[in-house]
């Protein structure tokens, strides 16, 4: 019952979406009037939507590869470390950015790069970086749990007993172990990139906004337009998701 | 190559570790290191395979100083408690890893690895992840990975600790023949004082991070060198006791007839009684009258404590069923141990 209800509060503004993106006129109706697929087509030909969907694409594979290469040593510490202090340390570290607002970090960026001594904003790669942090714990959070699971630090000791150096380690064990929740990991990562708003929207300059900050622009234009541009990015999204979902499964099946 | 450790201390912050270690294990020998749990029998093994190093004193292997060694540049074979398979390797190329990382071609490698899970009667499994074998299934392979490129030493980590009782009495006869047959210096830790006693050649009992004895199996469990290890190993009857005269002890079951060699007449001591020593029914010496206040059956042996005083019990081990209020101690039952108390 209650999930129904869920999917319904999800799903009837999808599927207004979808109706609205191929609907030819919608105005003061309670549906749209009409069949087109015009409204796809500006998109596509659109050259502002054009570019924020590039940017879209190389922010979300410069996240990827940041949070991909920070990820897993970082979870590798906070599963397999010593002390309690710096576990401790690691944990803030990895919950922090999910705890505190974006809007907090966004603010924070532009007071510090937009001054004369770092004069960042607006770049594509800041944009890369305020992402990374926000989207880390979640990939982070994954990788720590198969960790855990899997007991990865006893299958590590026993390969070094073996003669494997750390590289190889590495190589042979931790990282076919992982594969799923590293895939999984990258999927919800991708997701949340794709779908950010609050820090796009303060941080990017005008020529590197990615693709919900230039969405916003089309909510004041036609109701059609709008919807359509707004089913590309949910098609993105659900890709990203599904992937992530599908790497789950793998994960809880190894 | 022999283990030897030479007054190693390894301390964790506030409590554990071990102080003082002294300890050779010869080549071919097997010792088995038991002690109750933080006693630092762990952390004896984790000292040999290198993942701890020792604050002060020296490990060596094969006589070679291990300090800045690395684990994997040890050419140890380590066999943990949960049994640490890859599970996305088959049983072969697990076994097959470690000669993988010696740079054996690969036909070599396999060939070696199913021969060696043959000789611990898993030929038919080679093929199976770890995920697909039972528990005991899994340690020997993970023994067979351990012995496949003949380590200079083997380090058991309570290997049995895991398993059902029947699978556990079956590998430590396995575990025993394979060592055998490797002549490999093994260093088994457990706190099964059983698979202690019956698989190793010296057996360290452990206490506070101390040796409190190292000695063969007989000499522990007949001749404990003081109250601790007589109180660990195997059940056991203590009592305080003064030395009457020659031959004449007494203690809180009376006066015993006992022998007092080295020790002064009126000097304190510790009575030793094991209770399968302690034989039903009256005799002329050391005869023991009392009231049942316990009798457990095990199966195989009666375990009964015999009330003698308000505050003093004689465990008695019999294998007979029939019923009895007395008992008598053998003299050459009754050990007697320093009076120091060692236990904290």
């Amino acid at each position: 019952m209650a999930i129904a209800l869920y999917l319904t509060y999800l799903l009837i503004p999808i599927a207004l979406l979808l109706v609205g993106s191929f609907g030819a006129r919608w105005t003061n109706t309670l549906l749209p009037e009409g069949f087109t697929t015009e409204w796809y087509v500006q998109v596509a030909t659109d050259p502002s939507f054009r570019r924020a969907f590039t940017t879209s694409l190389t922010v979300a594979a410069g996240v990827a590869v940041t949070v991909l290469v920070t990820a897993t040593p970082l979870a590798w510490a906070l599963a397999t470390g010593g002390g309690t202090l710096s576990r401790f340390a690691l944990r803030l570290v990895a919950l922090l950015p999910i705890a505190v607002p974006e809007l907090v970090l966004a603010f924070g960026f532009v007071v510090v790069f937009s001054s004369d001594a770092l004069p960042f904003l607006g770049s594509t790669w800041l944009l890369v970086m305020g992402v990374s942090v926000v989207t880390l714990p979640y990939m982070v959070q994954t990788l720590v749990a198969d960790i855990r699971h899997l007991g990865l630090a006893a299958l590590e000791q026993a390969a070094e007993s073996l003669g494997a150096s750390s590289w190889r380690r590495f190589v042979d064990i931790v990282l076919p172990s992982l594969r799923h929740s590293l895939l999984a990991g990258l999927m919800t990562v991708t997701a949340l990139t794709i779908g950010e708003f609050q820090l796009a929207n303060l941080v990017s300059g005008f020529l590197s906004r990615p693709f919900p900050v230039v969405l916003l622009q089309a909510f004041y234009g036609a109701a059609g337009f709008a919807c359509a541009a707004t089913v590309i990015l949910l098609v993105l999204a659900v890709l990203a998701s599904t992937g992530a979902a599908l790497a789950a499964r793998g994960t809880s099946r190894a | 190559m022999s283990v030897t450790f030479d007054n190693v201390t390894y301390r964790y912050g506030s409590a554990g570790g071990v102080s003082d270690v002294t300890l050779t294990v010869a080549p071919g020998e097997l010792v088995a290191v038991i002690g109750a749990s933080g006693s630092g029998k762990t952390t004896l093994l984790r000292l040999a395979a290198g993942f701890l190093d020792s604050q002060s004193g020296r490990v060596a292997i094969g006589g070679r100083d291990m300090a800045g060694v690395a684990p994997k540049e040890r050419n140890l074979g380590v066999v943990f408690q949960s049994y640490a398979l890859f599970p996305l390797m088959s049983a072969a190329e697990n076994v097959a890893y470690p000669l993988r990382l010696r740079g054996i071609a690969r036909a070599e490698r396999m060939a070696r690895a199913r021969e060696m899970l043959g000789r611990v009667g898993l030929a038919e499994q080679a093929e199976r992840l770890p995920g697909r074998l039972s528990g005991g299934q899994q340690q020997r392979v993970a023994l067979a990975r351990a012995l496949v490129f003949r380590p200079a030493a083997l380090l058991l980590d309570e290997p049995l600790s895991a398993l059902d009782a029947a699978v556990r009495a079956e590998l430590r006869d396995l575990i025993r023949r394979m060592q055998r047959e490797s002549g490999a210096a093994t260093l088994h830790v457990t706190h099964d004082q059983e698979e202690a006693l019956s698989i190793a050649d010296r057996v360290a009992v452990m206490q506070n991070g101390r040796l409190l004895q190292v000695a063969d199996p007989h000499t522990l469990y007949d001749r404990p060198a003081n109250r601790a290890v007589a109180a660990f190993v195997g059940h056991a009857n203590l009592f305080p006791a003064t030395i009457a005269a020659p031959g004449l002890i007494r203690t809180a079951l009376g006066e015993l007839r006992a022998e007092t060699s080295g020790h002064q007449p009126g000097t304190r001591a510790v009575a030793l009684i094991r209770p399968e020593r302690v034989v039903p029914g009256a005799a002329e010496i050391n005869r023991i009258a009392g009231e049942k206040a316990a009798d457990r059956f095990l199966g195989s042996l009666r375990r009964i404590d015999l009330r003698v005083g308000p505050d003093t019990l004689l465990r008695i081990e019999t294998a007979s069923r029939a019923e009895f209020a007395e008992a008598h101690i053998p003299p050459e039952s009754i050990l007697l141990l320093p009076d120091e108390d060692t236990t904290p």
